[in-house]
């Protein structure tokens, strides 16, 4: 097949996608992008182009911002330093340098987002230090700029030169339709990013970053990669205004313009694409209201307009709204989505009886207090152990040791030949170790198809922020591939038909079915299941069981830790007793139910 | 020396400006759980409402200080202080953190600042103010300056610096062994928790912020008589207080002073220092710790740093 070929059967294919995606919500948006593009054309009374494309670069970073604060969940408040980084390279570039305009912006997009990539190591920290340490970015940003007059141009700022943009006239009307194009072109990407798989990690390490990171989302190349292409596409819109104004002037890059765009984006609502440019548009009409009244009221208000909306922000905020956006989104009539086949568990060939995980010497103190002690384990495939003990004998360390959770002091871990002693967590995932948490359950925003996706994290190979953003091929035959693959976790553990559920309507019970799940999505050869079975009644214990069967059955190695012995009866081949961090006994249940060690240790008078 | 000598303790007498906003910054931080981004301009709030009470708009000189008015201008400044803390709960923060949204409060305290900000600007145009000094530190040596082997150094800064001492280690016994203390370091910790075994988390942080106000107030009273104010000095204030801070990770209140204190020295020596004939010069003053700060925090390799443990 040709490259053409091969070109339109993929256009077809994306074609087809986005009619079986297409939504009312969709049409609204084109025709709101049509009527904008045709405002300069119309010459209505009152309206000044210039500040239309001026309110159009700041709807184009504030789409970008609404990407780390809307599925990220970081209050970033140094979005304008990025665009004054953005203006400045690229003022500098044409006023001092005689670079023609594009290129000038480019570099100006360049260099925001190294600024972006230096900053980004804020991004793991706590929100409020990360919203601290933008804010403060902002500043540095804006005193910098003041501080230095030969860099800033001083009070009266960089006087550009009149440069042509694309091959025309630099007016007003072509900033604007320029403008326009990239905030939509960044509201397709940010809505595929979105869609697709950084979007899913990116909100799952906002709701549980301790569970999406158990499965294996890395969350600071994560967060780092929005972050960065947040600042990149902030200082591209810098660099774009900066020449529609003709003077780069420190004072409008004040830490004033941060705040005003993560005021738009909440405003707008986050929850949406475009929400955020919607914000922008309700901002602007607050101002050209505003001015007036101002005027009216005498008041000499400096941002009046801002401060007025920043009040009307609070309001929106303290009565749990989502923002403009959303909830007119939910006035809309709900679509319904397209039934999905489910799918049936496929079976399983046990493999050869070859050891996959081996743990030997394992050890874990914590200050004085010795956890795990000489914790040695091979696990086998197909083969199912079971781990108990009385609290606090080290169970869980033990798990969270051989998943990488947290370092151990001494001993080896292995898997599948492969040494993972000092390997992180997402490394220890890939290779096939995977674990569910005893207390978090699932992620609550998410249906519990995604939730299970946020599992296939490791096994995307197209994943990246890019790639989702462009929506290739590749990227979109992973995304339904990954589909296909979750579909079948869920219903190797029996929730084949609960896949468009929101979490939080299903039970306890089912929620950890669906972390269950996840962890299978990582295509685990070893898993670790941490009490699953945790107050569940005897047909929700039935339900773990067959679960925990069909996994076996897959070849999986399954290491349970369980206080429920009926289950630990049914499902183990082999019972390790756990005692003060070592293991005091080994061996079927029934060999275990007999030792009088384990009975004096653990059991007590009790019977297994 | 001299030069060295003067850079030291003109640097600890701004300095302790910045650690009295540093402390305040990281004791809300640990009482609460909360940056109040808004701090700084409670103080500024503080000054011009006890300014307006005073003489209106008019400029104010330091007589101002024996006029029977000062007084309830500064009650008032209080008052207002104490409201605007306890209202900022109540309205913008409370909302949030019950839902457990950082961003809503981050953007309320936010909001508030710039609110603040744009009112006094709005009300108070000139470009500068008088504070009247309640105490008579221009009586203390000649006009309130004291020779200190060679360097001057304002009476008033040793008074700055014992009141942020004071109130690092009033707070420090406040949160160590009073039972409201208490109450609250557990609300910071778990609010959930702090609920179930019966503490009134509610009525304890809006009282915790109306605290906050108070010490705003405080802060505008030790700080404002140093210089000239207007509508950006609690603003810029804040600002310093927030970088001293965040540099210490909103630790100890008593660490934020120290890191306050070094910020001021830093920022004398980084303008008036000269290496031969190499010098960074006022430039980089505000710049360069700044700069710093963020780097610091951007290397800080905790794991603590992580959001949430399991």
């Amino acid at each position: 097949m040709s490259v053409l070929e091969q070109t339109a059967v993929e256009l077809r294919r994306a074609a087809g996608e986005a009619r079986a995606r297409w939504s009312t919500p969709a049409w609204l948006a084109l025709a709101a992008l049509g009527i904008a593009a045709a405002i300069p054309f119309l010459s209505l009374p009152g309206v000044r182009v210039d500040a239309l494309a001026d309110t159009a670069y700041l709807a184009l970073a504030a789409t970008a911002l609404g990407l780390i604060v809307g599925p990220a969940g970081l209050p970033s408040l140094g979005t304008g330093a990025f665009m004054a980084i953005g203006a400045f390279t690229s003022a500098l570039l044409v006023a001092r340098s005689g670079w023609a305009l594009e290129p000038a912006v480019l570099a100006g997009t360049a260099a925001a987002l190294v600024a972006g990539l230096l900053c980004g190591a804020v991004v793991r920290l706590r929100r409020e230090f990360v919203a601290v340490s933008t804010w403060l970015l902002a500043w540095l940003v804006w005193l910098f700029l003041l501080a230095f007059p030969s860099i800033s141009g001083g009070s009266q700022g960089l006087i550009l030169p009149p440069r042509s943009l694309l091959g025309l006239d630099a007016t007003p009307t072509v900033h604007f339709e320029v403008a326009l194009a990239l905030t939509a072109l960044t509201a397709l990407a940010v809505s595929a990013v979105r869609r697709g798989a950084p979007g899913l990690e990116l909100s799952a390490l906002r709701q549980a970053p301790a569970l999406a990171t158990s499965l294996g989302v890395r969350l600071w190349w994560r967060r780092l990669g929005a972050f960065s292409a947040t600042a990149a596409v902030a200082g591209l819109a810098g660099g774009l205004s900066v020449q529609l104004q003709a003077v780069a002037d420190p004072v409008s890059y004040d830490p004033f313009l941060s705040f005003k765009l993560l005021v738009a984006v909440l405003l707008g609502g986050a929850a949406a694409t475009l929400g955020p440019a919607v914000g922008v548009i309700v901002l602007g009409l607050i101002g050209l209201a505003a001015g007036p009244l101002a005027r009216a009221l005498q008041l000499p208000f400096e941002r009046f307009d801002t401060a007025v909306a920043a009040l009307l922000l609070v309001f929106v905020l303290a009565f749990g709204g989502q923002g403009v956006l959303p909830w007119a989104l939910r006035r809309l009539p709900r679509q319904s989505h397209p039934r999905r086949r489910p799918a049936t568990p496929p079976s399983g060939a046990p493999g050869p009886n070859e050891p996959v995980l081996s743990a030997t010497g394992l050890r874990k103190a914590y200050g004085g207090v010795i956890a795990v002690d000489d914790f040695s384990l091979e696990l086998r495939r197909g083969e199912t152990a079971a781990l108990i003990g009385p609290n606090g004998s080290g169970k869980t360390t033990a798990l969270r040791l051989i998943a990488g959770a947290e370092p151990a002091d001494a001993g080896v871990v292995v898997v599948g030949g492969v040494e993972v002693t000092v390997a992180p967590t997402a490394e220890r995932v890939r290779l096939g170790i995977a674990r569910t948490l005893q207390a978090s359950t699932a992620f609550r925003e998410l249906t519990a198809l995604d939730d299970v996706l946020v599992g296939r994290a490791v096994r995307r190979r197209y994943g990246g922020l890019v790639r989702s953003a462009l929506a290739t091929p590749n990227a979109r035959r992973e995304q339904a591939a990954s589909e296909t693959a979750a579909l079948e976790a869920l219903a190797i553990v029996g929730l084949a038909g609960a896949a468009d559920v929101p979490t939080p309507e299903l039970t306890t019970s089912q929620q950890r079915l669906v972390a269950l799940a996840a962890a299978l999505a990582t295509e685990p050869q070893v898993l670790l299941v941490d009490e699953l079975a945790a107050g569940a009644g005897r047909e929700e214990l039935g339900l773990v069981a067959d679960a925990l069967e069909r996994i076996r059955e897959r070849g999986v190695a399954v290491l349970v830790v369980e206080h429920n012995l009926r289950l630990v009866r049914r499902v183990a081949d082999r019972v390790l007793v756990l005692g003060a961090g070592t293991v005091l006994a080994e061996g079927s249940a029934a060999e275990v139910a007999s030792s009088g060690v384990v009975r004096q240790a653990y059991l007590g008078t009790a019977r297994l | 020396m001299t030069i060295a000598l003067q850079v030291v303790i003109s640097g600890l007498a701004a300095g302790g400006v910045y650690g009295l906003f540093a402390a305040g910054y990281s004791l809300i931080y640990r009482l609460t759980g909360i940056i109040h981004f808004a701090f700084g301009d409670l103080v500024g709030l503080g000054i011009f409402a006890t300014l307006l009470v005073l003489a209106g708009t008019s400029p104010v000189s330091q007589s101002g200080a024996h006029e029977p008015r000062f007084l309830l201008a500064i009650l008032v400044g209080l008052a207002v202080c104490v409201l605007a803390g306890a209202g900022t709960y109540v309205g913008l923060v409370q909302p949030y953190v019950s839902r457990g949204s950082t961003i809503g409060w981050v953007a309320g305290t936010a909001a508030v600042a710039f609110a603040i900000r744009a009112v006094i600007g709005a009300t108070f145009q000139r470009s500068s103010y008088v504070f009247p000094d309640p105490l008579p530190f221009h009586r203390v040596g000649t006009a309130g300056y004291i020779h200190l082997g060679g360097a001057q150094v304002q009476a008033r800064a040793f008074f700055v610096a014992g009141l942020a001492i004071a109130l690092a280690l009033g707070s420090a016994w406040f949160l160590e062994r009073t039972r409201y203390g208490r109450a609250l370091r557990a609300v910071a910790d778990d609010r959930e928790g702090a609920r179930v075994v019966g503490v009134p988390v509610e009525l304890l942080v809006t009282l915790a912020f109306a605290l906050v106000g108070a010490i705003a107030m405080l802060a505008a009273v030790a700080a404002a008589p140093g210089e000239a104010v207007n509508a950006n000095t609690g603003t810029l204030l804040g600002l310093k207080g927030l970088v001293a801070a965040l540099a210490v990770r909103f630790g100890p209140p008593l660490w934020a002073f120290a890191a306050g204190l070094v910020l001021g020295v830093v920022e004398a020596a980084i303008a008036n220092v000269h290496i031969g004939g190499w010098q960074l010069g006022p430039s980089y003053r505000e710049v360069l710790p700044l700069a710093f700060v963020l780097l610091l925090i951007s290397l800080w390799p905790s794991p603590e740093a992580l959001e949430e443990r399991e």
